[in-house]
């Protein structure tokens, strides 16, 4: 049970790695060509438009690889102090509210998605939905790798954490 | 309302869960007990990220990361070395200068103190210089990778206060170089107590020579700002230039960069981007609440109602500042801290550029102040030293940029009719 969760988690991981790289590419190939057509020829118009949906992406998507590797910023110190019971109590509860977070965020994601399917972007015409469907996938990927990290507290292993508080 | 927030926010916080979901969390549940329809959460979570501006959050991100790694960075402190390291323990003005220089390319404190540790550490190391004080110094310059231009917190403040970012870019540069001399006049006396020995012999020669071997490098600032002042770029073009330029470099001129090492260094700077702009997308759901709640208007009457003492205020503003970049990080910080001290600071009759400059060294000066202290957990890895001995050693650099930090809080009011 323990192995095939790791390897879900790892799994994860692996899918997300090139997604953000294609993302952050993608982001520098359409701003340089916004510089060389501005400069050179004229200036394309959806450049600007992709550039923020792409950052959008990158955002969510990101979100869940840092998950995934531990990442995220949080202030560790007090819970890293705690004696090993109340530690682990602790941790339990925090990975709970970040569950329930992105869970939330799934549900209103999907409704917000839902709402927005008419509108169109300005200069593609591309279906909002798209931009916005990012916000449930990445926090339905979140919401999974804490039910592992829930399973793997609850089976006395340490869960991965934020790894410094930097 | 506002109570249930802080209530919420601070117990999540202590808990140890990650910043985003902290800000999020406790915005919704309080948003949810005051019955407003969670719809507004998504809305602004998109809205606060959805923005041109944000795009060179992770562009200068990935140009500081490609040009921390490497040739570029060694080639520069060669050349700084040639012109300063006669002077006795001149090592110590070459890190802070290599330090000011770097944070004319990068935008971040982590990649400046990265980038110029990577390359001096050993040297300093070798020449007998004191490990944890030449490592201190090092992470205390990386500060002023945030305050000289580019900036990614500026370009954050600038986005959240709806102010330029080339004009907080502007006006970063004096505030950062007052930095970069305080420190340096720190370093200079300890080197001529502790006896530090002099570095390469002063020689025209030399310095030409070095010069030309940075050149690449010291091209990049004039790229970046150039563009950006001149008005060719937006900061957030500028800010791709740079990518493009420092790839470029990289792969073909020096050629110490494999393709590998790029996808690792895009995929790690991506995924930097993402915890910052999932802090500034959670937190505009906060300060959408904030401001429908009246809080930061409720803040500055109630600090006016105390005193009408500007000065005090000012000081105020400014501790408060000072101590969250303490315990919380940089970004964190300024998108929780902006909107609810910016009303209060115009209030004061401070201008919205000089409320971010302040904003943005008080927090760059918490990159060297435990527990939460990006650049000296970088110092520590790259020097190899148990962070408490760093820690001991910045405080002398910690002290003089508190007091180039009052400084800059209230010299410009000198010129100001302020009352």
């Amino acid at each position: 049970m323990l192995a095939g969760l790791d390897r879900i988690d790892r799994l994860l991981g692996t899918i997300l790695t090139p997604v953000v790289f294609f993302g952050m590419a993608a982001l520098t190939a359409v701003i340089t060509l916004q510089i060389v057509s501005r400069v050179f020829f004229t200036s394309v118009s959806w450049t600007e438009e992709v550039a923020r949906f792409l950052l959008i992406w990158i955002t969510f998507l990101g979100a869940a690889l840092a998950w995934q590797q531990g990442r995220h910023l949080a202030v560790a110190l007090l819970r890293a102090s705690l004696p090993r019971a109340p530690r682990r109590a602790v941790t339990g509860l925090a990975i709970l509210v970040s569950l329930c977070f992105m869970v939330t965020l799934v549900v209103i994601g999907i409704r917000y998605m839902n709402v927005q399917s008419f509108q169109k972007s300005p200069s593609l015409r591309l279906s909002m939905s798209y931009v916005y469907a990012v916000m449930p996938i990445a926090a339905g990927l979140m919401a999974a790798l804490s039910v592992i990290d829930l399973i793997r507290l609850i089976a006395g292993r340490d869960p991965r954490g934020p790894s410094g508080d930097a | 309302m506002s109570l249930v927030l802080a209530g919420l926010f601070i117990l999540f916080l202590l808990m140890g869960i990650p910043i985003a979901v902290v800000i999020g969390a406790a915005t919704m549940g309080a948003l949810n007990l005051s019955g407003v329809p969670l719809m507004v959460v998504p809305q602004q979570m998109f809205s606060g990220i959805n923005s041109f501006a944000l795009v060179a959050v992770p562009m200068f991100i990935l140009a500081g990361d490609v040009m921390a790694q490497g040739e570029i960075s060694r080639r520069l402190v060669a050349f700084a070395d040639s012109m300063f390291g006669f002077i006795k323990g001149g090592l110590s003005i070459v890190s802070v200068l290599a330090g000011m220089f770097f944070a004319a390319i990068s935008g971040s404190g982590a990649a400046t103190t990265a980038a110029v540790g990577a390359s001096l550490v050993p040297e300093l190391k070798r020449k007998g210089y004191d490990p944890a004080a030449a490592a201190a110094l090092i992470a205390a310059s990386g500060t002023i990778g945030v305050v000289i231009p580019p900036s990614v917190p500026m370009i954050i403040y600038a986005v959240i206060a709806q102010e330029s970012v080339a004009k907080l870019f502007l006006n970063g540069v004096i505030p950062g170089v007052a930095m970069g001399i305080g420190l340096i006049l720190v370093a200079l006396i300890q080197g001529h107590r502790r006896a530090y020995p002099r570095g390469t012999a002063w020689s025209p020669g030399t310095i030409g020579r070095t010069f030309l071997s940075a050149l690449w490098g010291l091209m990049a600032p004039l790229i970046i700002l150039g563009g950006i002042f001149s008005g060719i770029f937006t900061p957030s073009e500028a800010a791709v230039v740079a990518v493009n330029y420092a790839i470029l470099v990289s792969l073909f001129v020096y050629r110490d960069l494999t393709l590998a090492q790029l996808y690792r260094i895009v995929v790690r700077a991506g995924v930097t981007t993402a915890v910052i702009m999932f802090v500034i997308s959670a937190s505009s759901v906060l300060s959408w609440a904030l401001s429908s709640w009246q809080v930061p208007n409720a803040i500055a009457g109630y600090a006016l109602g105390l005193t009408r003492n500007f000065y005090m205020l000012l000081l105020v503003i400014m501790l408060i500042i000072l101590i969250s970049g303490v315990f919380l990080e940089t970004a964190s910080a300024l998108v929780i801290l902006t909107p609810m001290l910016l009303p209060l600071a115009l209030q004061l009759g401070l201008g919205t550029v000089h409320f971010g400059i302040i904003i943005v060294v008080g927090l760059a000066i918490g990159m060297v102040t435990p527990p939460v202290a990006i650049n000296l957990f970088v110092a520590s890895t790259t020097a190899n030293l148990p962070i408490e001995k760093i820690t001991r050693a910045v405080l002398p650099y910690m002290g003089i940029l508190i007091v180039v930090y009052l400084v800059i809080g209230f010299g410009p009011l000198l010129f100001h009719n302020w009352q």
